[in-house]
């Protein structure tokens, strides 16, 4: 449509126009040059030095690339997000598929259930935190209580602090935090799916299995494949959630990469570290989604 | 049949009760907590309705722990990038449907990049640059950084929903004698008000719940924001919990507010923007 109208117009017209579509997305261009470009280029440039920003500037080159994958610190702490990343992403589209299969009927009461169900997602991640740190603490903890009334457990459980509960816990959280994102994306995407392909997949005689298989799911991709790369590289990126609960440990049991650049940078004060380290993650998310789209493209 | 359908709803009832509960157990634990006083607590025994109810949580809330400054301060920064990138959403969602221009497709196409740009990846070199320009322990300088960050899921928003809009409108409006601007802000904006609405609150909630580039970029109490505020509550030396869950569930009210108002909106303008991209 808007290729025909242009065609269509004098070839001064065109350029006039041309100027006039810069002129407009000209504040956005700016701000992201401004913001996001100049301060990933200055990013790029500290990785190549030794510095604290203020008094130390001293050139290594590509010294902290290298040791980020000779030295195990740096990649240890990658393959425990890749773990952490996986685990969240499945426990969100199981519980994103599931609520979002239960909400795209019309039955009493779906609006009160999607308003809960969204709940986790309006909330900042700094409460979620807070909150959870308030329901799993091992005194006064409200978790614990429950489970020994329950008689699931017998003693008090430290569920943040133990090595090998805080992981899991972690997930946990996540999954409780970003699940309502994915639900939504599924929702909108079964109801785009049209109504007609059922039917006549009714006419055809396919039980509800096959469906969703040869109807749902191939109708779902385009949304699922956007949902799984946007997903995946928001959760691989996690910093806040963790962070607040437990800081990475104990030990370095919870110990993401957002959380080891962080802390080389405003701890260690190593800045030209942590920005190599930074540049690597980026480098990971552009694979994550640039692979996703190979898998999942269209056939 | 018709027994059959009966347990379908009965078993949908119950599995979304149960999710349900899932998620309305904690929430409910927050702010039962934020009534309590020390006392119950810290009960060993969770008390699930407290009595006496206290408000002494929620006076300290605006009293003790100025939250109510930083109230203001939130208020201010996620209000002024809401402004800043929802403009710069329309602009240049409109720009981009309706003109032709060179490198159009690789604007986008960056844009899209971007979101897979680490964000703890950006504090260091925003840390750096903010510095320079004298902008940390600065509102502006965090108002900035919101719009920034926020900018490129906003203008695919926009993009896809000034696509809905026909071009004949400008055509009509542009034989009239209307000059871009005018089609522009007069004719074709007021169509996009539940997109715009979309955009505003997506910015809006990025920025209240906002906690890294604020913990980073302000040092200064006059000028944390609310979620840095409750965060520090957590690393005093002794821990209120009561006060800590009053302040997390007055810092969710507006946010619950906004969206069951906006709800339809929301989600419409949300998922629209993503689908496409």
């Amino acid at each position: 449509m808007s290729k025909d109208t242009i065609k269509k117009t004098k070839k001064g017209k065109v350029e006039k126009r041309q100027s006039i579509g810069y002129a407009f997305i000209g504040p956005a261009a700016f701000a992201m040059i401004a913001m996001i470009i100049y301060p990933m280029a200055y990013g790029l440039y500290i990785s190549f030095f030794n510095t604290n920003l203020v008094t130390k500037w001293k050139f290594v080159g590509l010294r902290y690339y290298i040791q980020a994958f000779t030295n195990s610190e740096f990649y240890s702490s990658v393959l425990l997000t890749f773990k952490f990343m996986i685990l969240v992403v499945i426990g969100h589209f199981l519980l994103g598929f599931i609520s979002a299969s239960l909400l795209n009927t019309e039955f009493k009461g779906r609006t009160v259930f999607r308003v809960i169900f969204m709940l986790p997602w309006l909330f900042p991640e700094s409460v979620i935190a807070l909150l959870f740190t308030w329901i799993l603490n091992p005194m006064y903890g409200v978790l614990n209580a429950i489970l020994k009334s329950l008689g699931l457990i017998s003693s008090n459980m430290s569920w943040l602090s133990s090595g090998s509960l805080a992981f899991p816990t972690i997930v946990f959280v996540c999954i409780w935090k970003g699940y309502p994102l994915v639900m939504t994306m599924i929702l909108s995407g079964l109801q785009s799916v049209s109504k007609d392909l059922y039917e006549a997949a009714m006419i055809d005689g396919a039980t509800k299995w096959k469906q969703f298989l040869h109807v749902t799911v191939p109708g779902l991709r385009p949304v699922l494949t956007t949902t799984l790369i946007l997903d995946s590289v928001w959760w691989f990126k996690q910093y806040t959630l963790v962070y607040t609960m437990t800081g990475g440990g104990p030990g370095k049991a919870t110990d993401l990469v957002s959380l080891s650049i962080y802390g080389t940078a405003f701890n260690d004060l190593q800045f030209g570290k942590a920005s190599a380290w930074g540049i690597i993650v980026f480098g990971i998310c552009y694979l994550i989604s640039k692979i996703y789209r190979l898998i999942l493209k269209e056939e | 049949m018709k027994s059959k359908k009966k347990i379908m709803a009965a078993a949908r009832y119950l599995i979304l009760i149960v999710l349900s509960l899932f998620i309305i157990v904690p929430v409910l634990w927050m702010v039962s907590t934020a009534f309590k006083g020390e006392a119950q607590t810290y009960s060993p025994i969770p008390v699930w309705i407290p009595s006496p109810i206290s408000l002494d949580s929620f006076k300290k809330f605006f009293g003790l722990y100025s939250f109510g400054k930083m109230t203001r301060n939130s208020l201010v920064t996620c209000l002024g990038s809401m402004v800043i990138c929802t403009a710069c959403a329309c602009f240049s969602g409109y720009g981009v449907t309706r003109f032709k221009f060179k490198g159009k497709k690789q604007f986008m196409a960056f844009l899209l990049v971007t979101q897979t740009f680490p964000s703890v990846m950006l504090v260091v070199p925003f840390y750096a640059v903010l510095s320079a320009y004298r902008l940390t322990n600065s509102l502006l300088g965090l108002t900035i950084v919101y719009a920034a960050t926020n900018i490129a899921f906003s203008t695919w928003m926009m993009t896809s929903y000034f696509e809905t809009i026909p071009l004949e409108l400008d055509e009509a409006a542009r034989v009239d004698g209307a000059n871009s601007f005018t089609i522009f802000s007069k004719v074709v904006l007021p169509l996009t008000i539940p997109g715009i609405a979309a955009v505003a609150i997506f910015v809006l909630i990025n920025g209240w719940n906002e906690y890294m580039y604020s913990s980073i970029l302000i040092s200064k109490d006059s000028l944390k924001t609310l979620t840095v505020g409750i965060v520090s509550l957590n690393t005093q030396n002794q821990v209120h919990w009561n006060d800590m869950m009053a302040a997390s569930s007055m810092s969710c009210l507006p946010l619950i507010i906004l969206f069951l108002c906006f709800q339809r909106y929301f989600i419409a303008g949300m998922t629209s923007g993503a689908v496409k991209s």
